[in-house]
């Protein structure tokens, strides 16, 4: 009995502890068209972002940053999954198809070099 | 209690992993590989992919080396799809993991320093590979901006 009382106070702090530790993303603009025809959606996504290579990033004494990851969810569902490296083009254009309906929500989010996420929602029309 | 923790951190870190698939963390050396070969084998393992049916399209002559429109499209049931180059100065591009609930229909603005060669690899549900190569000209490099 005890050992089960442990566990789930372990149990607790965990949930407690990842909750604080999962960096929160922060909700940005980003351009996106999503239209559903015949049950499929087709979908443009424009993010504002530099992409500064390690090359670019060293000839402007910056630090590199480039988006590391871009996905996409209608509620639990993941209708876009990619990791990316620092050649996309700059403010990078993505273009995707997946399997959806109107009227539900879209959610593009995107983690850069250093692991901040960053997302934006739309309605698919 | 710690066996309890350790599993309990084992469980967060899989549920993580089945709603994205990460090949930044997991194949890490993909991504720092200068050439497409050592890229694909890092990513892959050593395969020799098939020619197949996948329609990979860039214009012949890109204009801005900055933002090349790649596209690529096929009906092979695939586990995931990665798009290599080799104009600079690392190979990989860009890897998708690929659903059900996702048409395997992607396109993409990508960045090329010089005229070069892109490679398409599909990793085929049936554990097979498909590749499809093509070459284009760069007239403005990408990478110096």
């Amino acid at each position: 009995m005890k050992k089960l009382m442990l566990a789930l106070a372990s149990i607790a702090l965990m949930a407690t502890a990842t909750m604080a530790d999962a960096p929160a993303a922060t909700e940005v603009k980003m351009k996106i068209k999503a239209k559903e025809k015949n049950g499929v959606v087709k979908t443009k996504v424009s993010i504002s972002h530099a992409m500064l290579t390690y090359d670019q990033a060293k000839k402007k004494g910056k630090e590199a940053n480039f988006i590391t990851h871009i996905t996409a969810t209608v509620g639990d569902k993941v209708v876009y999954d990619a990791s990316t490296s620092q050649f996309l083009s700059k403010n990078p254009l993505i273009k995707f198809v997946f399997k959806g309906k109107k009227g539900d929500e879209l959610k593009i989010t995107y983690t850069q070099l250093k692991g901040e996420t960053f997302f934006a929602t739309k309605k698919i029309k | 209690m710690k066996k309890t923790m350790l599993t309990l951190v084992a469980v967060a870190a899989m549920t993580v992993s089945l709603s994205a698939t990460d090949y930044r963390a997991e194949k890490p050396d993909t991504w720092t590989a200068h050439d497409v070969p050592t890229a694909i084998k890092a990513l892959y393992g050593e395969i020799t992919p098939a020619d197949a049916a996948i329609k990979l399209k860039a214009p012949k002559v890109a204009s801005n080396g900055g933002a090349i429109p790649v596209s690529v499209k096929t009906d092979i049931p695939a586990k995931s799809i990665a798009i290599f180059q080799d104009a600079n100065p690392e190979a990989a591009v860009v890897v998708f993991a690929v659903t059900e609930d996702m048409v395997e229909d992607f396109a993409l603005k990508i960045k090329m320093k010089k005229s070069g060669t892109i490679t398409a690899i599909v990793e085929g549900k049936d554990g097979k590979f498909y590749s499809k190569k093509l070459t284009l000209e760069v007239a403005l490099g990408g990478c110096e901006g």
